[in-house]
């Protein structure tokens, strides 16, 4: 599994959306992902390619279908549903 | 189609699912940055939001905080915010006076006022002004009112910032000073003492009432005066040195002379203390000044009614010194007539009239050198009594022998000592003090009979009284000490105070050591105290000794006469017996004359009558001694010049003035016969 998080500098939502993440995914899935963490103040054109409008946005890229998620990622449950693509 | 369709429309779905997700997420606060539409860069929300969170809280604590009531009222008149302290100031809760009508506020009849004042705000015009309120309660709220027109982003009038002051507990603490101010002022106008406060230059920067009254001017023209100009110019050097003194932070009041309007000395002691100013500099003195000129009267009074307590208190122990050797006098006496009427008679056994020569001289000589010695102990204890008896008004100073003195002062205290102490003296050899008899006497007297009333009676063999007299320096230092208890450390620094006893009412009066000080001070000496619990006290007079030039050579008692000169004596006195012994004694030598009044010796001198000597008593009824001389003086000097007055104690100040004069020689009474002949024959002599 393949996630891309989208995050503005250390703003205090995109701080603790990179934190929930890590944690889910070292829960439910410590073998199997692969996290990039793309900071859109330092590179705004990253964002265009996904069509992001806010940070903090979870993208699932791979498996199909993509799936995203906007937020500080805090309701584990709903993350977990998300990434699932239900 | 269809497909496409589908998918079309689950896209759409899924897009409003993400737009609902992004909205809840932005309302819950999780979202940080939004991409902007069209530089497509992302804008930090948080920080806006932040930063604006930040600036309203700062303002509400501003706004909160203040001492000041804070109102908003809309372009209508209706108050859309109040602040805490406003609500207190009103008397009501916030919420009861946002929404309300700024009207309900006003009092009844300033409605239009209020309104105008809304206008000109809504006109631009920011304003302040003292406004009154009516509280909740219907009481006044007296305001001071600073008002500003808000306008919103467009520049439109939206309503009117008030800020208020209360000004009703700024009057109250304006009154309490003003009040306390006129207390302090009423404090300083009624107190019965001077007030004058100077600059650091002593100029007068203000003077109470009393103060100006004392100097006989009104406080106004004392102001901005050199305050020199209120001291005697006696004083000046002690007042400059004062002011010195409390520029080094001294306090101690100081005795001193100012200068009336009319020019006459007003006697002050001035108790006073520096000014520092807020950085510490020196900014002047503060005086409070005594007027002592009723004090020091007071004082004199006291030190005489002193006296009076001790020779009071003495009185009892003098008729006892002198009844007996009067007993004495008068049982010789007795036996010397019954012997004599004896011999005459021949009615005694024992002496044989065939032997009345021989047996005179053996037998009756005993008794007559016992009644002359018993006789010779009350003239010293009446000569005692003459020292403390002197007129109050007898300040003359003069070189005073305080070993004689002070034998003297031992003999009139003797029966307080005698039952409580025996007496230790330790006299060295020292020279003449300049002081005043009868008052130095007093001193010794109140010191005596304080260490006497020290002691406990009836152990008189375990207790001293220790006087001891020797030459310190330029001083004559005179201790006396007792074996007693010992005054308590902190009664000891009271002890010269007036009236301060720890005697029994009755027993002392308490001026005893404050009049002693006094009367010591006053002579240029000191009079201090030691004391050591249960070991006993001392107390030290220490009196300058009288400069070498003033001491009078000792007139040798008696003179060696080589050979007798016989002269015609006038002798005048209103006291027969006297007379009688006089002329008895003097007969023998001289021819005399003796007369009983002053008057009687004028008329004798005024046929013509002349006298080598004229004995003339100095105090007699009708006509005195003094008056007789005055008389002679005129109508035959020769004869005044050959006046001797016979003087027991000059007692009224007309006779101590007379005295006072050199070319005036007297004889005190009692006096010895073989003196009474001397100076007889030493003026018989130097006129011969």
């Amino acid at each position: 599994m393949r996630l891309r998080l989208y995050i503005a500098g250390n703003a205090p939502n995109s701080l603790h959306a990179i934190a929930n993440l890590r944690a889910i995914c070292e829960t439910h899935f410590p073998a199997s992902h692969e996290l990039e963490i793309v900071d859109l103040l330092a590179h705004p054109q990253r964002g265009l390619v996904d069509g992001i409008i806010v940070t903090p946005t979870l993208l699932k890229v791979h498996p199909l279908p993509v799936q995203r998620m906007v937020g500080s990622l805090g309701d584990t449950k709903q993350v977990l549903l998300t990434l699932a693509g239900t | 189609m269809s497909h496409s369709s589908d998918r079309h429309t689950h896209d759409l779905e899924r897009q409003l699912a993400e737009a609902k997700a992004t909205i809840d997420a932005l309302l819950s606060g999780e979202i940080d940055a939004v991409v902007d539409s069209e530089s497509k860069t992302p804008v930090m929300l948080a920080d806006a939001q932040h930063a604006l969170r930040e600036s309203e809280e700062r303002y509400r604590r501003i706004v909160e905080t203040a001492d000041e009531g804070i109102a908003i009222v809309d372009a209508a008149g209706t108050v859309s915010f109040a602040n805490r302290r406003l609500a207190e100031l009103f008397g009501y809760r916030i919420a009861e006076i946002v929404g309300a009508p700024l009207l309900k506020f006003v009092p009844a009849g300033g409605e239009a006022i209020a309104a105008r004042r809304l206008a000109r705000s809504h006109e631009g015009i920011s304003e302040e002004e003292e406004v009154v309120y009516r509280r909740r309660d219907g009481s006044e709220l007296r305001t001071l009112l600073r008002t500003s027109p808000i306008r919103d982003a467009d520049g439109q009038f939206v309503g009117t910032l008030g800020m208020l002051t209360d000004r009703t507990s700024y009057r109250v603490a304006e009154e309490a000073l003003r009040k306390s101010e006129a207390q302090y002022r009423q404090i300083v106008e009624a107190t019965s003492d001077g007030i004058v406060q100077l600059d650091d230059g002593h100029l007068v920067v203000f003077v109470n009432g009393r103060l100006a009254e004392m100097l006989g001017y009104d406080a106004g023209e004392m102001i901005g005066r050199d305050f020199l100009g209120f001291v005697s110019p006696a004083a000046q050097t002690t007042f400059m040195s004062a002011l010195a003194s409390r520029k080094r932070g001294g306090r101690e009041p100081v005795e001193t002379i100012y200068r009336h309007r009319d020019g006459t000395d007003v006697s002050v002691s001035v108790a006073g203390a520096a000014i520092f100013d807020g950085e510490g500099r020196f900014a002047g003195t503060l005086g409070l000044v005594r007027d002592v000129t009723e004090r020091n009267k007071l004082q004199a009074q006291l030190m005489v009614s002193d006296r009076m307590a001790s020779i009071g208190t003495l009185a009892a122990g003098v008729a006892h010194e002198i009844n007996n050797p009067l007993a004495a006098v008068i049982a010789n006496l007795d036996f010397i007539i019954e012997s004599l009427s004896g011999i005459v008679h021949g009615t005694t056994a024992s002496p044989a009239p065939a032997r009345p020569a021989s047996w005179l001289c053996g037998e009756i000589r005993g008794p007559i050198d016992d009644a002359r010695e018993a006789a010779r102990r009350m003239r010293f204890i009446v000569r005692d009594l003459k020292v403390f008896s002197h007129a109050p008004s007898d300040d003359v100073r003069a070189p005073v022998d305080v070993r004689a003195l002070m034998d003297s002062s031992l003999r009139m205290a003797e029966n307080e000592i005698r039952h409580r102490a025996h007496v230790v003296k330790q006299y060295g050899p020292v020279p003449p003090v300049d002081a005043n008899e009868a008052r130095i006497g007093q001193v010794f007297l109140n010191l005596l009979v304080n260490a006497a009333q020290a002691l406990p009676a009836g152990h008189a063999e375990r207790n001293r009284i220790i006087v001891r007299i020797r030459l310190a320096g330029d001083q004559v230092v005179i201790e006396v000490s007792d074996t007693g208890p010992g005054i308590p450390p902190e009664v000891v620094g009271r002890i010269f105070d007036a009236f301060f006893t720890t005697k029994p009412v009755g027993v002392g009066t308490g001026l005893g050591l404050a009049i002693s000080h006094r009367i010591v001070t006053d002579m240029g000496g000191a009079l201090t105290v030691e004391s050591t619990v249960g070991k006993g006290t001392t107390f030290r007079v220490s009196l300058p000794v009288t400069p070498a030039a003033v001491v009078e050579a000792a007139r040798p008692e008696e003179e060696a006469t080589v050979e007798k000169v016989h002269g015609r004596i006038l002798l005048v006195d209103d006291e027969p017996m006297l007379l009688r012994v006089l002329e008895r004694v003097l007969a023998l030598d001289h021819d005399v004359v003796s007369v009983g009044s002053a008057s009687e010796a004028q008329s004798l001198l005024a046929r013509g009558d002349t006298f080598d000597l004229i004995l003339c008593d100095l105090m007699m009824p009708n006509m005195t001694g003094m008056e007789l001389h005055a008389e002679l003086s005129r109508t035959a000097p020769e004869q005044a010049s050959r006046m001797i007055f016979l003087s027991g104690g000059a007692f009224t100040a007309a006779a101590q003035e007379f005295l006072a004069d050199p070319s005036r020689e007297r004889i005190e009474k009692p006096f010895d016969m073989l003196n009474l002949r001397a100076t007889i024959q030493r003026h018989l002599q130097a006129r011969a």
